[in-house]
């Protein structure tokens, strides 16, 4: 996990980072195992949206990601340009086990390419990639997988091929491939994901971390006393960027 | 999706708001003798049977099958009954120049109304409300009532002397239920939540259960019960203070009035769920996913038994109400619901909420809930202007944290004792409720807001907040009944003493100036997204498209197409993702509306000159070769275009040159895609050319099909196999006939054809919304002699089919149509074409009318009254019940006890009279032997609470109007 004891001296930027896809993909899911390293079986859908914060650790910098878990029903759409505006990272999350969900999943990237700002960093995420490997037999470690040079320290097992002794309960619907080439094709990151066994989860948030444009942030920011992303038309104001009041406080957070 | 429902949204008429705010469910009676009964409404002073409570002069009303009253204030005293809960109707021998009647209803509770409006109005009245309770009488309705009473926890709380025998004491089973306890579960009739087996939240001791039910108790024997309660303020206040939660399910039912439909549906839950069985939907697909994240870590969700309730109740919704679905947040509602109530009492009450409470909260476009945030940011604006300039300097969203909370009832919000008491005073006092806590949550916590920089911190100080809504609002005070206030109690009280300006009447108010904005954004919304998931634009820009859109909104306005259906459920999913999702597709008579907003032949546009004024009629043409587009456009052969159909279909015609527009016009016409045309095949597209042609000014065009149809048949014939003879071999009208070569040939043949497949069909096209119009001077020139044009006998007689059609046009003179090509004009023309009326002006056409529709049977109804005046003879009105059984009128006696009614009303006397904010110490007492010590304590602290919530109320009746109203009590009744 990421950073607590920050010396005040250090850069830091604010981010704004908002998560979209359809219902139950796991959107809170992964930013609950983001932000304190948690998984509940049973979460409640996202009313609206929900807000959370997270840091990230940069070799040089460090980053403050404002997390905006939005609702995932098709009909809170309209809600979902109130939380994408500014936002300068979005994690587009589908579910490997269900195909429309990666078609949902390209909407999105279609209306955040067209409507978002433009400079916004796209995340695609296939969550669920627990539930196609074998859950019996492969410890955690073993669960990670072989990302974009994402090299963790464990080999893995590549993800759509189920081992013969764990039988995968669900079967996957979107082949790694397939949802890698789309990625490629639209300019995404990539992940496949598990917010239950963890897998990935950092390395996505990281990835999207170093994209960000950090120099351009801080010198827009300059003007502004704070370290923050300068994209608020904010007046006299102190602001609390190194601050730490995340993680412990989001466990008990409510939807609201 | 496209959908234009919101088009279609009229505004409550009076009688609508004033059934909504006596909860009187939307007739769907299909009782025509109901519907005969008109609605009446007299002044009048209701006076209680006991004399406990003061009497109130409001008004009384007869809205079948209910009677209603509301004090003048509109909010001190209230009730609605079914007419079927009245047993007798007597009335009063009084002083002369006073009418009164004395009501009994079914829980024995008899009350005095005084009809205080002229005589003629108060024996109209009568005569409605005796013919009403015959109807039900007649319906079966009253017999109705004993059984569904029943149903009601209330009945096992309190019992009534109808099904209690004599020798039981009244005040020896006040509190049954609780002595038996959960394990005879088996034996009751009552409906109830999940609670009654998985516990209900919260800690009793704490929320003082037991108090507040002896409160309810006594409240309830006093003022009737379920279908027959009466609210006092006394009600209110109990509501205020929290409900007991094995009450809770029955008053949020009596309350919100969703006990009628329960009530005046018997047995539609279950038929519902039988005739749905094994049915899919989307809706139930969401449900599915939502069904273990709806309120998990309640016991009753761990299990199979509560999760299969919340299933059937949100199928059940979703069966009832398919347009509507299912909407997240629908689940947690439910979810909370089904922990106070039954499966059936649930569904009803969720009904009532979609439908009434929260109208359009969850509909697909959530228009009702985008509306609200507005009204409530209005309503900030307005109440805390500081905030909310604030939050506009530093970009700060209201919605970001106000939306979940209207969205949920703050049940998502905050921890859920404190949100089931918002929801308690939400279905007691309405929707209003929403707005003033939401208002109190901000003003409460001003200083902090004040310091928030973005919508990231502005939701972290709410979440603070409400985690510590359990901790002492004044934890430094020195008096320890200030430090006993929670921060929740100083959240309710601020809500309903500071913000008590917020009203009913100006939130319907605040909602009619902003919903079109709302609409507006929304459509213009849901616009952006259409053009966006198109698959192809064609050779349009955004736009283009943007205006093609529009062009089949304004159609879909005017005639709606049959609702979005998905397509049938594959059995296997397919592997590449592409499952289709349902989609708006419009039919034949719609588009046929979308077209003749873009072609100029499509439509019918005829100048009317009447001498004082000149106008342009436009009507939708209709003609085939319409219809023939339409199945050209319809590639995926399915009856219906999308809007993706619509795009190509124009993207194949508007791009066109001349030789693409040749073929694209013959291809049109070659219905077997054989690439020939037959015989039948040429009039037809001659037809075409002429319906295109048919308002052209002048021969020219005429003559250029004539000459079309005698080169084509000329050409045809010649291309024939010659027979023996030397004469061309007869053939069939649907053999093919001529070829895309010869048809190109005959086509250039001609100028004025040429001329137009070479821009004139393009240009008839046009995307741009209709300019201002600019009336012209012209008249249409008289048909000369084409005929003689024509040239071989065996073709001349197609033209005798148009003879008709054109005969109509000549023997209009003073009506112009307008021509489609207009390349020649020989006359003046006119430039522009008329400008329609804008679908918002239509909607309001025909709201208008619907409204003057529906305001005529009032009209009709108060015109009928007064034929309706009863005799005299029949001033006694006496219903003979079914179940004569019942004693007369029993109206609780003083026993030896001291009645807890008198309890409550000395301490509220008492209470009266202290500065409304304090919660102090004062209370004179009569303690009840029963109680021990700390259930003193306890109903103490309950009587503070309530006490906290004392408003003044008035009665709107002098000292000696009251002094009237409280002798009738004792008036005999007329014999
Ligand atoms: N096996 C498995 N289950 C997961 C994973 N992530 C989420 N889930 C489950 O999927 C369900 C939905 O998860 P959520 O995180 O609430 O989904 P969401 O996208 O936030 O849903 P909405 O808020 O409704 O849009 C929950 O029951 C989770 O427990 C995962 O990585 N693996
Ligand atoms: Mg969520």
């Amino acid at each position: 996990m990421t950073d607590s004891a920050v010396a005040s001296t250090e850069r830091s930027v604010q981010v704004k980072l908002v998560l979209l896809g359809e219902a139950a993909v796991g959107k809170s899911s992964v930013v609950l195992r983001f932000v304190s390293d948690e998984f509940q079986a049973n979460k409640e859908p996202t009313i609206g949206a929900a807000f959370l914060t997270q840091k990230c650790r940069l070799d040089d910098h460090v980053l403050r990601y404002e997390i905006w878990d939005t609702a995932g029903q098709e009909r809170f759409h309209s809600l979902a340009p109130m939380y994408y505006r500014n936002a300068q990272a979005a994690v587009v999350v589908y579910d490997i086990t269900k195909a429309a969900s990666l078609q949902k999943a390209k909407s999105w990237v279609k209306e955040l390419q067209r409507q978002a700002n433009p400079k916004i960093v796209i995340a695609l995420a296939g969550n669920k990639v627990d539930l196609v490997q074998p859950s019996t037999s492969s410890p955690d470690a073993n669960a990670s997988s072989e990302d974009d040079g994402e090299a963790d320290d464990a080999t893995a097992t590549p993800g759509e091929t189920p081992s013969p002794e764990g039988e995968p309960e669900t079967p996957r619907q979107v082949p790694r491939e397939e949802a890698q080439a789309y990625a490629t094709e639209a300019g995404l990151l990539f992940f496949e994901t598990s917010a239950k066994t963890g897998e990935n989860i950092v390395e996505l948030f990281t990835e999207i971390a170093k994209k960000i444009p950090v120099e351009e942030i801080l010198s827009k920011a300059t003007s502004n006393r704070s370290g923050a992303a300068g994209s608020r038309a904010g007046g006299a104001r102190q602001d609390n960027v190194n601050l730490e009041d995340n993680g412990a406080k989001s466990k008990d957070a409510c939807n609201c | 999706m496209i959908s234009t429902s919101l088009r279609h949204f009229r505004e409550p008429t009076k009688d609508e708001q004033t059934q909504l705010f006596f909860s009187i469910p939307s007739s769907t009676l299909t009782d025509s003798k109901l519907h005969d009964i008109e609605k009446v409404d007299i002044n009048s002073v209701l006076t209680l049977g006991d004399g406990e409570e003061e009497p109130y002069a409001g008004k009384l009303y007869i809205m079948p099958p209910y009677l209603s009253f509301a004090s003048l204030d509109r909010k001190s005293v209230r009730f609605t009954i079914p007419l079927a809960t009245i047993r007798r109707v007597e009335r009063l021998n009084a002083r002369a120049g006073i009418y009164a009647l004395s009501i009994s209803t079914w829980h024995g509770l008899r009350f005095v109304v005084q009809l205080t409006s002229l005589r003629p109005t108060a024996d109209a009245f009568c005569a409605v409300l005796r013919d009403a309770l015959k109807v039900e009488l007649q319906r079966g309705q009253m017999k109705a009532v004993k059984a569904f009473v029943k149903t009601c926890y209330s009945e096992a709380l309190v019992p009534s002397s109808s099904n209690v025998a004599d020798n039981e004491r009244e005040d020896g089973s006040l509190i049954i239920t609780e002595e038996k306890g959960g394990d005879q579960m088996q034996e009751r009739s009552y409906h109830g939540g999940l609670g009654l087996k998985f516990k209900f939240p919260g800690d009793p001791k704490k929320l003082r259960e037991a108090s507040k039910i002896k409160l309810w108790t006594t409240y309830l024997r006093a003022h009737g019960r379920n279908l027959t309660l009466l609210r006092y303020p006394q009600c209110t206040r109990l509501v205020q203070v929290g409900l007991p939660n094995r009450l809770r399910g029955e008053i949020w039912e009596t309350l919100s009035g969703s006990v009628f439909l329960r009530f005046s549906n018997p047995g539609y839950y279950d038929r519902l769920l039988e005739e749905n069985k094994g049915k899919t939907s989307t809706s139930t697909e969401d449900i599915e996913k939502d069904l273990h994240r709806s309120l998990p870590e309640y016991a009753g969700y761990q299990s199979d038994e509560g999760i299969s309730a919340l299933r059937r109740v949100l199928q059940a919704y979703s069966f009832k109400n398919p347009e509507l679905g299912y909407c997240q947040a629908m689940n947690i509602l439910a979810a909370a619901i089904l922990i106070y109530m039954s499966e059936e009492q649930t569904f009803w009450l969720l009904e009532l909420l979609c439908d009434k409470l929260l109208p359009g909260y969850y509909a697909p476009s959530m228009h009702g809930t985008l509306l609200d945030q507005r009204v409530f940011e209005s309503l900030v604006a307005r109440c805390l202007p500081m905030i909310h300039d604030y939050f506009e300097s530093v970009d700060v969203q209201l919605s970001v944290a106000s939306l979940p909370w209207f969205l949920s009832l703050y049940i998502n919000s905050m921890p859920m004792v404190f949100a089931f008491r918002i929801v308690d005073c939400f279905f007691c006092m309405g929707p209003k409720v929403l707005f003033q806590i939401g208002l109190a949550i901000l003003k409460i916590n001003g200083e902090k807001l004040l310091q928030v920089q973005d919508d990231g911190g502005f939701l972290n100080v709410m979440r603070e907040y409400f985690a510590t809504l359990d901790q002492s609002a004044h934890p430094n005070s020195s008096d320890p009944r200030s430090r006993a206030i929670t921060r929740f109690q100083e959240l309710l009280l601020i809500s309903f003493r500071e913000f008590s300006v917020i009203t009913d009447e100006m939130i319907i108010n605040e909602r009619k100036r902003f919903r079109n904005e709302i609409i507006h954004n929304i459509e213009s919304f849901s616009k952006r997204a259409s053009v966006r998931n198109l698959k192809s634009l064609g050779r349009f820009t955004k736009e283009h498209v943007g205006l093609i859109y529009d062009a089949l909104y304004k159609a879909m306005c005017i005639v709606p197409p049959p609702p979005a259906v998905a397509p049938p459920p594959s059995l296997f999913t397919t592997n590449d993702g592409h499952e289709e999702k349902p989609e708006t597709r419009i039919e034949l008579r719609t588009f046929r509306y979308f077209l003749s907003e873009i072609a100029t032949w499509a439509r019918d546009e005829k100048i009317v000159l009447n001498g004082l004024t000149r106008r342009i009629d436009r009507e939708v043409a209709e003609h085939e070769f319409i219809d023939r587009l339409f199945y050209f456009w319809d590639t995926s052969c399915r009856g219906a275009l999308s809007f993706q159909d619509l795009v190509f279909g124009l993207d194949g015609v508007m791009f066109n040159d001349l030789m693409d527009n040749i073929e694209w016009f013959f291809n049109l016409h070659d219905k077997d895609k054989d690439g020939n045309l037959t015989k039948d095949e040429v009039l037809t597209l001659s037809e075409s050319l002429l319906f295109i042609f048919r308002f052209e000014i002048g021969d020219a065009y005429l003559g250029a099909v004539s000459r079309f149809m005698s080169n084509a048949f000329e050409y045809g014939d010649a291309l024939l196999p010659q027979s023996e003879d030397g004469s061309p071999v007869e053939i069939g009208s649907n053999q093919p006939y001529l070829n895309l070569a010869t048809f190109r040939m005959v086509v250039l043949a001609d100028e004025i054809l040429e001329a137009f497949f070479e821009t004139d069909l393009v240009a008839s096209f046009r995307l741009q919304p209709l300019p201002e119009l600019e009336l012209p001077v012209a008249n249409t020139g008289l048909l000369s002699d084409i005929w003689s044009t024509i040239a071989t006998d065996s073709n001349k007689k197609i033209f005798n089919m148009f003879t008709d059609e054109i005969g109509k046009t000549i023997g209009k003179h003073q009506v112009i149509h307008r021509p489609s090509i207009g390349r020649i004009t020989t006359l003046q023309e006119p430039k522009a074409r008329e400008s329609l009326l804008t679908p918002s002006m239509r909607s309001s056409a025909s709201k208008s009318s619907i409204q003057s529709d529906s305001s005529s049977p009032t009209k009709s109804a108060t015109d009928r009254s007064s034929p309706l005046v009863a005799t005299p003879s029949s001033s006694t009105l006496s219903i003979d019940m079914a179940a004569l059984t019942l004693k007369d009128v029993a109206v609780p006696e003083e026993t030896g006890g001291i009645p807890p009614m008198q309890m409550v009303h000395a301490v509220n006397a008492a209470l009266m009279e202290r500065t409304p904010f304090a919660i102090d110490d004062a209370k004179e007492d009569e303690d009840s032997d029963e109680d021990t010590d700390e259930d003193v304590d306890d109903d103490d602290e309950v009587m503070d609470e309530v006490d906290a919530f004392l408003e003044a109320h008035d009665s709107g009746l002098t000292e000696e109007d009251k002094k009237v109203a409280n002798d009738l009590l004792n008036a005999e009744p007329v014999k």
